[in-house]
């Protein structure tokens, strides 16, 4: 194509006609776009986080409890897509850690901190039985292992339970977390472990 | 007219995990993505392959953006190039037999330097309005003459001119850093 048939004129100033034939030789020297595929028309969903491993955690364990985790991750993404896709989503994860015990597993989504310091966190729960009367789960941040902060308590009713929490601590300092099963009786003392990372 | 966000900018709001910005760099990028991953791997599914690779390293590596060491397009390059060169690497087969001819296209940093004019110049597109990003695509890579643009869109000629010019100066300033 030929740049004085294109947008040639004397109303130009040499000025204005020197930048205009410098685009014009660049976008011959780029040739064409590439036309975008239908697929790549919208991007997919961006990852949520990397799921993390804590350092106390045993590889081998790690990898039993990877398989069942993935899979309810699996189940909680298209969950989302399908729930929610045509809506912004209204918690941006950070991190995603993996939880597991002996008949349950569960994945914690830790969003990002708010300027008032707080962590929004999901929970969500696979195979946790229903406790009788007032019993109830608690959420530990652990140091060495040990549950020192409580996060949070929930009950649970059927299968697959999700619940949001939030922390004001910092958690740089910690190593992993803890679910405990309690009782009404033990508030503030860490019950039995039954989820660790 | 509202402020334009710099790249620089959706990067580290992505970082922060505002998905919308990531949405928004994806929609400058893409195609430049593509185009690259095109004409390195020769592949359109490999290719798509790519640039899915290239959008979930800049998610997940948005935080290792540093606004003070320039702006945001080099970045999305860089991260997009290493993207397609792992994939480039990633081919199974390899070639049977060296050709004893010298290679009659570009060496390495004509190509190089042919990607990123292509790159700056297909992202700086994403910039103009639509009717004049029709205009520009309709006249320099359609083989259609201006009358023939014009009767495509069902436009006066005079208005595919001015449309073109105003296209023109626009990826000028858009371009100016760069190509000045």
């Amino acid at each position: 194509m030929n740049f004085d048939e294109l947008v040639g004129g004397d109303d130009l100033t040499p000025e204005e006609e020197r930048k205009l034939r410098r685009v014009h030789d660049l976008l011959v020297q780029a040739g064409p776009p590439a036309d975008l595929p239908p697929k790549l028309e919208h991007p997919t969903r961006p990852p949520e986080a990397e799921i993390v491993q804590f350092p106390m955690l045993p590889k081998r364990r790690w990898a039993l409890a990877a398989v069942a985790v993935i899979a309810l991750l699996l189940v909680a993404f298209a969950g989302g897509y399908f729930v929610g896709h045509s809506k912004p989503a209204a918690f941006a994860t950070r991190r995603v850690v993996a939880m597991h015990g002996a008949n349950a597993v569960a994945v914690l989504r830790v969003g990002h901190e708010d300027s008032a310091g707080n962590w929004p966190m999901v929970l969500e729960a696979n195979g946790l039985t229903r406790q009788s009367g007032r019993g109830y789960y608690e959420l530990w941040l652990t140091r060495k292992g040990k549950p020192v902060l409580p996060c949070g308590s929930f009950r649970v009713a059927k299968d697959t339970t999700t619940v949001r929490l939030s922390v004001p601590y910092r958690l740089q300092g910690f190593d992993g977390w803890v679910i405990t099963r309690e009782g009404a009786h033990d508030r503030g003392r860490p019950g039995p472990v039954v989820l660790t990372t | 007219m509202g402020v334009v966000t710099t790249d620089g900018e959706l990067i580290q709001r992505a970082a922060d995990g505002d998905r919308s910005a990531f949405e928004d760099l994806y929609r400058r990028y893409a195609r430049p993505v593509f185009g690259l991953a095109l004409r390195r791997l020769g592949d359109r599914g490999r290719a798509e392959d790519a640039v899915q690779e290239t959008f979930a390293s800049i998610w997940r590596s948005a935080a290792s953006y540093r606004p003070e060491r320039g702006p945001g397009a080099p970045w999305v390059y860089a991260v997009a190039r290493n993207a397609i060169v792992d994939r480039a690497r990633a081919r199974t087969e390899t070639p049977a037999e060296i050709p004893d001819e010298p290679a009659r296209e570009a060496g390495p940093a004509d190509r190089a330097e042919q990607s990123w004019v292509a790159w700056r110049v297909h992202r700086a597109l994403e910039e103009l309005p639509e009717r004049e990003r029709e205009v520009i695509a309709l006249a320099y890579w359609s083989g259609l003459s201006q009358s023939e643009v014009a009767e495509f869109l069902g436009i006066p000629l005079g208005t595919v001119k001015t449309r073109t010019r105003a296209a023109l100066m626009r990826l000028s300033d858009i371009l100016g850093e760069d190509f000045g």
